[in-house]
């Protein structure tokens, strides 16, 4: 993977290759993006309307949290499998 | 006070990477590829026909990860403070850490009736999978690289996490998995067990639905050991990237660059993505043992 940095594209498929890569990875984590804005967002306007809540909604966030951040990691996982066996 | 924290963790940050330009411009042969880094090596082979039980890198970080996490568990939990009755700040951190495993973890994800049977599980995946982690953030003399320091051949200082194994988080999900199926045979009887995955369907819809419910206890076990192995991965990799970035370059101008770049992720994870993995794994597996014990809820 740094080799690329490092040496120039050596040759086309090393190229594309790496913009599947990141494109790949990108793409994922854009929508895990949005899914830990929207857990964070709910989060705080439950807090707001109930205060008194925030002990039990807390691991229940945490929860939703990882899960929609594992997202990415499939991508990234996904991504390096592609990356190596092609 | 913290400014001078921080100072000595960017250094330590800094020293793996110091000491492996040192050995490279000395032997000058190999070049600067990160993906050495997790490759774990073979250091007392050990082969039982087709079986490798070999101690290599990972094993080791496991092995000291199980002796830190009995230490912990002793030294917060089972030592006596003192003689009289007052709590300690040694005693405060333990409870923190049993209140958080029992109303957290267990409570969430555990029918009442479980909890004492499957509650020591879960708080000692949770410390296990704590301690695992943050030791891998710690630079430590276990790797496949050495350098000589006065003529003594040492091993570089390098950070390495068990749980960036995809065989360690697997065994560990395994685990869970079979303990699932086991408490909901025993608890429901198999007949009514596996009928509980089956949802409220017609049954017409009974082709395209069961097997994906079979699938889906199964993707259970990816999605678990997956989360954490790639979690930690990815966090590895980024730090090791960016000081790797002052190699892959060969310029030393852009080390403060990437040196802040590093030290804010590697403050990330051990701030906040070692915990909750840690956390998210004893949970979800509280949560799909009281599923199956409870099939109903």
């Amino acid at each position: 993977m740094f080799n690329l940095l490092a040496q120039e594209a050596a040759s086309n498929v090393d190229a594309g290759k790496a913009i599947a890569l990141a494109l790949g990875i990108g793409l994922g984590s854009l929508g895990a993006g949005i899914g830990i804005g929207n857990i964070f967002g709910s989060m705080i306007q439950a807090v707001a309307r109930q205060p008194e809540l925030r002990g039990e909604l807390q691991g229940i966030q945490w929860l939703g949290f990882a899960l929609t951040e594992a997202v990415v990691f499939y991508g990234l996982i996904g991504g390096l499998l592609a990356f190596v066996l092609v | 006070m913290k400014r001078l924290s921080l100072l000595v963790l960017g250094f330590l940050l800094v020293l793996p990477a110091q000491l492996a330009l040192a050995s490279t411009t000395e032997g000058g042969e190999e070049e600067f590829n990160p993906e050495h880094d997790f490759e774990i090596g073979e250091w007392i082979p050990i082969h039982l026909g087709p079986l490798d039980l070999s101690i290599n890198k990972a094993v080791a970080y496991l092995l000291l990860g199980t002796a830190v996490t009995i230490g912990l568990g002793l030294l917060l939990m089972r030592v006596k403070v003192g003689d009289k009755n007052d709590p300690k700040r040694r005693q405060a951190v333990g409870e923190m850490v049993y209140e958080i495993a029992q109303t957290q973890v267990a409570e969430q994800g555990l029918p009442h009736k479980a909890i004492g049977r499957w509650f020591p599980y879960v708080a000692t995946l949770m410390l296990f999978i704590w301690v695992l982690n943050i030791i891998s953030f710690i630079p430590l003399p276990l790797s496949n690289e050495t350098f000589e320091l006065f003529g003594v051949e040492l091993p570089t200082l390098a950070l390495y996490a068990a749980t960036s194994s995809i065989s360690v988080t697997l065994a560990l999900a395994f685990m869970t998995f079979v303990f699932t199926h086991i408490e909901g045979v025993r608890h429901n009887g198999p007949v009514k067990y596996f009928k509980s995955w089956i949802p409220d369907v017609p049954k017409a819809m009974y082709p395209l639905i069961v097997p994906l419910e079979i699938l889906g206890q199964f993707m259970r076990l990816v999605s678990l050991s997956i989360r954490l192995y790639a979690n930690m991965l990815a966090g590895h990799m980024l730090i090791l990237t960016f000081i790797g970035l002052i190699f892959v370059l060969g310029n030393l101008f852009i080390a403060p660059l990437v040196i802040g770049a590093a030290t804010a992720f590697y403050l990330f994870e051990v701030v906040i993505v070692v915990s909750i993995q840690a956390f998210i794994f004893a949970a979800l597996s509280a949560i799909y043992i009281g599923s199956a014990i409870e099939p109903e809820h």
